[in-house]
C-alpha cells in the first residue's frame, strides 16, 4: 500500500509547484492509469511515488509519502528500490550499459541488493518469464529494438521484487509494435499482483488494463473513479485527453444516430 | 607485442592508434634530437645545424621508447573487454561505482559520436554550411556543439535516475555472478613479467646496462 | 515550388547494409504525402536523400528537373526543410525567439526580416506568448513544436516531419494537423514519416508504404489502408487504422478514417 498524502512538489531552482495537494492511495495488486495533458504532472507524480523526487533530483516536497505505513521522509533511495520501482519513457537510458547480456542486465538490480547467487539468479529467471523475454537471455542489451529493450527495463525493475511499480509513458518513444509487445506484456505484469501506477496518452492501453483512472490538470488531481467511468467522462477532451477509440467511435455513431453497440463488436473481434 | 597484436587480431587497428599517439611527439623529438644534441660525428648540415649520428642515435632510442608506450597502451584498451576488466576491479575490491564509470565513459563513446551525427544533421538540414568557408564553420560551432553538451547531460541525469532505481547507490559489497576465469598460467606469467621489469629497472639503475 | 523526383535511387550504408533499392517517387508541388513502415523500412534514408544529407549510391535525385548531385546541403535546405524526431538534437539557443530566427537568419535573410517570420512561425504553432522563454523551461512536446517553428520559419517550399506526433499530447497532435492544413492551404508540399495511422489517415491525401528499402504501396488512404492491402501492409509490420478495419468488419468497404466509417455506417442504414 503507497500513500500519498497531500502532496505538493515544486522542482529545484523553479518558483511555482508543479503538483498541488495530491491525494493518492495504491492498494496492493491494484492497476492505476494516470492519464493527462503533457505537462499536467504525470512524470512528477511518477518521479516523487517513486522517491527519486526529491531524494535524487531535490526540490520541495510538501505532504507525506508512506509505503505500508511506514514515513518515508528522509529515506534513503536503495530503500525505495526495493517497494517501488519506476521505468521511463527511454528504454536507452535505462539500460545500465555496463553489461553484456539481457540475463546480466535483468541481474544487476538483485545483484546489487547483495543477494546470494542462487538467489539472483532466481529472481532474474522469474522475472524474465513474466515479461516474456527468455528468448533474449543471450541477446546483447543495446541491440535491441525499442519495445524489446523497454521490456528488458520491466523485468530489471521487477527482479527487484518491488511491491509497486511506476511507469512513465512506457510506450512514448516507441513504434507500433513495441507499443503492443509492452501493452501485452503489461497485462502479464497485471497477473502478478504487483501494484502498478502507468502514466499514458494512449487511453487504448489503458482501457481494459486498469481498474482505475486519475486524471490530472495543472498538477492537481481532477478525477479519480473506476476506469469505465473516467474513461467515458465527458470533460476528458477539455483536460487535454483523448478518450479510447471505442468511446469516441461510439460517441460519433451515437451523434449520427447510429448503434454504437455495433462498433463495440466490430472491434472486439 | 607486435606479436600480441597479430594474434589478437587488431594489429592493423593498434598500428594506426599508435602512429596517431605517437607521431606528433616523434616528429619534435627527432628534428629536436638530431639537431641539437651534442655529438661529434656530424652527418650533415642545414644551415646552421649540425645532424649528427649521436643525435641520430638518440632519436631512435627516443622513437622506440615512444612507440613501446603507446603500442602497450594501445594494446591493452583495444583487447580488453570493458566489462571484464572493471568486474575484476571489484572482484578485487575496487567500488561498484568507479567501476561503473569506467565502463559506462568507455561505452558512452559510440552514442556520444552517433548524437553528435544526428545533431550535425539537423542543423545543416537548417542550412548550416558544414562545408564551405572556414567564417561559415566557425559560425556552426555553437548550434553543433550546444546540443552534444546539453544532451550528453540530459543523458546522465536521466541514466542515474535510471540506476537509482536499481538499488545501485546500496551500500556495501554485493555478490558477483561473473568473474574473469584467472588460469594458473595466466598468474604465473603476471609475476615473471612483473619481476623482469623490476630486473630491468635494477639493472639501468645501476648502471649495468 | 520545388517539384521532387527520385530516379532509380538505391542507397547502400558505408557498413555494405542496403537501405534503398530501385525507389522511383515523384512528389509534386503542394501534395500531403505520408511515409509510412516499420523501422529500418528505409523511411528515413529517404528523406534525407531530399536535401542532400545522403546521396544515391544509385540513381539520381532531381529538383524541378535538375541533378541535385554536386549541389550543397545549405543549398537545398532552403527548399527542403527536414523537421527531425529529437528536438534536443537541434535546439541550442537560450531563447525560443533566437532558436526560431537561426534557420531563416542562416538562409540569408535580415535580422528585421527573419525577427518576422519567426513571430509567424511562433504564433502557427502557439508558442507566441514563450518567444521570451528558454527552450529548456520548456516540456518536450513543446521542444518538438519548437523545431517545427524553426523549420517554418525557413519558409521553404517543402516541410519534412519526421514523426511529428510521437510524444505529443491530444492537443499537441491537433495542433500539428493545423500546421499542416495551412502549409497545404499555402501551396507548400508536407511530406511526413509517422507511425500513427490514425494520423496519416486523417491528415494526409497520398500515402507510401514502404519495406526493406523498397515502395510497396503508393495511393490514398482508402486505397492503402483497404482490406485488400492488408497483407502487404502486414509486411511491413503495419496495421491499418482502427476505422478501417472497424469497416472491413462491418462490410462498409474502404473506410480509413473515423469520419468515413461513420459515414457509410449512416449510409447504411
Amino acid at each position: 500500500m503507497l500513500q500519498l498524502h497531500r502532496i505538493g512538489y515544486r522542482y529545484a531552482g523553479y518558483a511555482t509547484p508543479v503538483l498541488h495537494d495530491i491525494d493518492l492511495s495504491m492498494a496492493d495488486g491494484e492497476i492505476i492509469g494516470v492519464v493527462g495533458a503533457n505537462e499536467s504532472g504525470k512524470s512528477t507524480l511518477s518521479l516523487v511515488a517513486s522517491g527519486l523526487a526529491p531524494g535524487s533530483i531535490g526540490g520541495a516536497l510538501t505532504g507525506q509519502l508512506s509505503i505500508d505505513g511506514i514515513d518515508m521522509a528522509g529515506s534513503p533511495l536503495h530503500e525505495f528500490s526495493t517497494r517501488v520501482g519506476i521505468g521511463f519513457q527511454n528504454p536507452a537510458t535505462q539500460l545500465s550499459g555496463v553489461t553484456g547480456s539481457v540475463f546480466e542486465e535483468v541481474a544487476l538490480g538483485p545483484m546489487n541488493l547483495g543477494l546470494t547467487g542462487r538467489e539472483i539468479v532466481d529472481r532474474t529467471n522469474r522475472a524474465m518469464a513474466v515479461l516474456g523475454i527468455e528468448n533474449l537471455a543471450e541477446r546483447e542489451p543495446r541491440r535491441l529494438s525499442g519495445g524489446q529493450a523497454q521490456l528488458v527495463v520491466i523485468a530489471s525493475l521487477l527482479a527487484m521484487r518491488p511491491a509497486h511499480l511506476v511507469l512513465d509513458e512506457p510506450t512514448a518513444q516507441l513504434d507500433p509494435e513495441g507499443t503492443r509487445l509492452v501493452g501485452e506484456a503489461l497485462r502479464g505484469l497485471a497477473a502478478t499482483g504487483t501494484a502498478l501506477l502507468i502514466a499514458e496518452h494512449k487511453t487504448d492501453l489503458l482501457d481494459g488494463l486498469c481498474s482505475r483512472i486519475v486524471v490530472l490538470d495543472g498538477g492537481r488531481i481532477v478525477a479519480d473513479g473506476a476506469a469505465s467511468d473516467v474513461l467515458a467522462d465527458p470533460r476528458l477532451v477539455d483536460w487535454g485527453v483523448e478518450p479510447p477509440s471505442r468511446i469516441r467511435l461510439g460517441r460519433a455513431a451515437n451523434a449520427r444516430g447510429l448503434d454504437a453497440a455495433l462498433i463495440d463488436g466490430a472491434i472486439g473481434s | 607485442m607486435v606479436l600480441l597484436a597479430i594474434r589478437a587480431g587488431v594489429f592493423g587497428q593498434l598500428a594506426r592508434v599508435s602512429a596517431l599517439l605517437t607521431l606528433p611527439i616523434a616528429i619534435s623529438v627527432v628534428l629536436v634530437s638530431v639537431f641539437t644534441r651534442a655529438g661529434t660525428t656530424v652527418l650533415f648540415a642545414i644551415g646552421p645545424f649540425d645532424a649528427t649520428a649521436e643525435g641520430v642515435d638518440f632519436a631512435g632510442q627516443t622513437l622506440v621508447r615512444l612507440f613501446a608506450i603507446s603500442l602497450s597502451i594501445g594494446l591493452f584498451v583495444l583487447t580488453t573487454n570493458p566489462r571484464a576488466f572493471v568486474f575484476d576491479l571489484e572482484r578485487r575490491g575496487v567500488s561498484p561505482r568507479i567501476a561503473f564509470v569506467a565502463v559506462a565513459t568507455i561505452e558512452a563513446v559510440p552514442a556520444l559520436v552517433e548524437r553528435a551525427g544526428v545533431i550535425g544533421e539537423s542543423q545543416r538540414a537548417r542550412g548550416l554550411d558544414t562545408e564551405g568557408s572556414v567564417r561559415a564553420r566557425l559560425r556552426g560551432v555553437l548550434p553543433l556543439v550546444g546540443p552534444v553538451i546539453i544532451g550528453a547531460l540530459t543523458d546522465v541525469e536521466e541514466r542515474s535516475l535510471a540506476l537509482e532505481s536499481r538499488a545501485f547507490s546500496r551500500p556495501g559489497r554485493r555478490h558477483l555472478l561473473w568473474a574473469m576465469p584467472d588460469r594458473p598460467w595466466e598468474r604465473w606469467l603476471r609475476w615473471a613479467l612483473s619481476c623482469l621489469l623490476l630486473a630491468i629497472a635494477l639493472a639501468r639503475i645501476t648502471g649495468r646496462i | 515550388m520545388t517539384h521532387l523526383a527520385l530516379e532509380g535511387v538505391g542507397f547502400v550504408y558505408p557498413d555494405g547494409t542496403r537501405a534503398l533499392s530501385e525507389v522511383d517517387l515523384t512528389i509534386v508541388p503542394g501534395e500531403v504525402v505520408a511515409i509510412v513502415g516499420q523501422n529500418g523500412s528505409g523511411k528515413s534514408t529517404l528523406v534525407r536523400h531530399l536535401d542532400g544529407l545522403l546521396r544515391p549510391t544509385e540513381g539520381r535525385v532531381l529538383h524541378d528537373g535538375t541533378d541535385v548531385a554536386g549541389v550543397r546541403v545549405a543549398t537545398l535546405a532552403a527548399a527542403v526543410g527536414i523537421v527531425f524526431q529529437n528536438p534536443d538534437r537541434q535546439i541550442f539557443a537560450g531563447r525560443v525567439q533566437a532558436e526560431v530566427e537561426f534557420g531563416p537568419r542562416i538562409l540569408g535573410r535580415t535580422p528585421q526580416e527573419a525577427a518576422e517570420t519567426a513571430t509567424a512561425a511562433l504564433e502557427a504553432v502557439g508558442l507566441s506568448d514563450l518567444a521570451d522563454a528558454n527552450p529548456y523551461d520548456l516540456g518536450f512536446s513543446r521542444r518538438k513544436l519548437l523545431t517545427l517553428a524553426s523549420v517554418l520559419a525557413m519558409e521553404t517550399a517543402v516541410v519534412v516531419l519526421d514523426e511529428p506526433t510521437t510524444g505529443q499530447d491530444a492537443r499537441g497532435v491537433a495542433r500539428i494537423q493545423g500546421v499542416v492544413e495551412r502549409l497545404v492551404a499555402a501551396g507548400r508540399t508536407v511530406i511526413a514519416i509517422s507511425h500513427d495511422m490514425r494520423f496519416v489517415a486523417e491528415t494526409f491525401s497520398r500515402v507510401v508504404v514502404m519495406g526493406a528499402g523498397r515502395i510497396l504501396l503508393d495511393g490514398t488512404p482508402a486505397e492503402v489502408f483497404a482490406e485488400a492491402a492488408w497483407p502487404t501492409l502486414a509486411s511491413t509490420y503495419l496495421e491499418p487504422p482502427l476505422a478501417a478495419r472497424v469497416g472491413a468488419r462491418l462490410g462498409l468497404g474502404a473506410t480509413p478514417t473515423e469520419a468515413s466509417l461513420i459515414e457509410a455506417m449512416g449510409a447504411q442504414g
